[in-house]
């Protein structure tokens, strides 16, 4: 009885494959293209992630309208996965806002203002109060006291470490929201806008796109299409931000964009930054 | 052997009692206070405004959230990280002007770095008025602040 059973068993040849990837030990880098054109891509970092599982995501196109899938693609966990902490994304919207806002408020003292050298009346003898300017705060048109001077700077350099965890954090919570794309190049068949806003209402990415390059140029179409999209903006890497990642509602790579943003980040997230931790000197940098 | 009957029924039986209200609380009249006294505020809450010309609120005009300054708002201000690391995000803050650009500190410490930037720029001689109300306000804070406020513990 037990033979037979085990025997049956056997007949169904039940093959165990191991579901874990071995990250640790040297698993041959390569690209295996497998079955119905897709690339599936497995990675080789210089930095592997030693204890989170790397994600994984499409590769769309832009191309057709209709959504195809071109790929499999993996993203570094320390990048692309990092803790949602939404204070250091504010910490860092702060920031973004605050460097560059400068109060141009200002009011005249009563040493500014034109006038008021002569005293207006005598000291003593008229009853009337004693009075030394018309310029003087408690006079109308007078000067103001504490009042707001020009060139208010609010100025602060968050520290190193804050920012690079802003753009992990953010880059983490937009691909954890499904609001994050890879895509395989910006290349569209056409130059119209309509194309364009079709082809984002039909993948429901929401109104507001930002499309991410490594080049300084994108293709001519792409630029003229979204060139009457005001809520469609096309950035190069160096230019990518949280406020901007924040503002739009989904955030577009290219393939080779989402590369080398891994790449500039795993770089610094494993260098010694001593020099850029420093305190910041305006005439230093 | 009558009363031990009557107190055995009185234990197991208990007649049933239906309460029956004669007097609802709705159907109570009021105790009539201050009798012939009229309130003469309005105590029923506000009224439309019918006489005189409506107060003046303003035309509402929506801003156009995605003008070219707001829509690439920010950019550049991680160039030290994702770029290739020789420029830093201060330098391009390219709206704010360069006197103030990466500065903070208090008004004297900023008019003190105005003035030293702007005394080879020919200001001095086209705007002597302002020239001057800035060189007296910075002896004005000078005075204000080295002689007549306390200064803060020493940092070291």
């Amino acid at each position: 009885m037990t033979s037979a059973l085990i025997s049956a068993i056997k007949r169904l040849h039940i093959t165990i494959t191991p579901q874990i990837r071995v990250y640790s030990s040297n698993v041959a880098a390569a690209t295996s293209a497998s079955t119905n054109s897709l690339s599936i891509t497995k990675k080789e970092w210089a930095f592997q992630p030693e204890y989170t599982k790397p994600r994984e995501v499409w590769i769309e196109n832009l191309d057709t309208i209709e959504e195809q899938k071109l790929g499999l693609f993996e993203l570094h966990p320390s990048v692309y996965a990092a803790p949602p902490r939404l204070d250091i994304i504010n910490q860092n919207v702060v920031w973004q806002r605050k460097i560059r806002y400068v109060s141009w408020a200002h009011t005249k003292t009563r040493a500014e203002v034109r006038g008021g050298g002569k005293k207006p009346w005598p000291q003593k003898g008229l009853g009337r109060a004693r009075h030394g300017s018309i310029r003087s705060p408690l006079w109308r048109g007078g000067g103001v006291a504490h009042g707001p001077r020009s060139g208010k700077s609010h100025f602060f350099m968050l520290p190193f470490h804050m920012r690079i965890l802003g753009l992990t954090t953010t880059l983490s919570s937009k691909l954890a929201q499904d609001d994050l794309h890879i895509v395989k190049d910006l290349e569209l068949p056409t130059d119209e806008p309509e194309y364009l806003a079709e082809l984002v209402e039909k993948r429901n990415w929401g109104p507001s796109v930002l499309l991410v390059d490594d080049t300084d140029y994108a293709p001519r179409n792409i630029t003229a299409a979204t060139d009457s999209l005001a809520h469609i903006n096309i950035m190069p890497v160096y230019g990518l931000n949280v406020y901007s990642m924040l503002k739009h509602d989904t955030l577009v790579l290219t393939l080779s964009a989402a590369e080398k943003i891994e790449e500039r980040l795993l770089h610094w997230l494993h260098t010694n930054t001593r020099e850029q931790s420093k305190e910041f000197k305006v005439n230093q940098v | 052997m009558a009363w031990l009957g009557s107190t055995v029924l009185n234990v197991f039986w208990k007649p049933t009692v239906n309460i029956v209200r004669t007097r609802y609380h709705a159907e109570k009249t009021r105790l009539i206070k201050r009798y012939g006294y009229e309130e003469k505020i309005w105590s029923g809450g506000t009224l439309p405004r019918t006489l005189g010309k409506p107060l003046p609120i303003p035309e509402y005009r929506p801003a156009n959230a995605w003008t070219e300054r707001k829509a690439l708002f920010g950019q550049n201000d991680y160039i030290d990280i994702l770029g290739p690391g020789d420029l830093h995000p201060v330098k391009t803050l390219y709206t704010v002007p360069s006197w103030i650009r990466g500065v903070n500190g208090n008004e004297y410490q900023i008019l003190l770095r105005k003035r030293k930037m702007w005394a080879n720029t020919g200001s001095r001689q086209t705007r002597p008025t302002k020239w001057k109300d800035m060189e007296k306000r910075i002896s004005f804070l000078y005075r204000k602040l080295n002689r007549k406020t306390k200064t803060g513990p020493s940092p070291d």
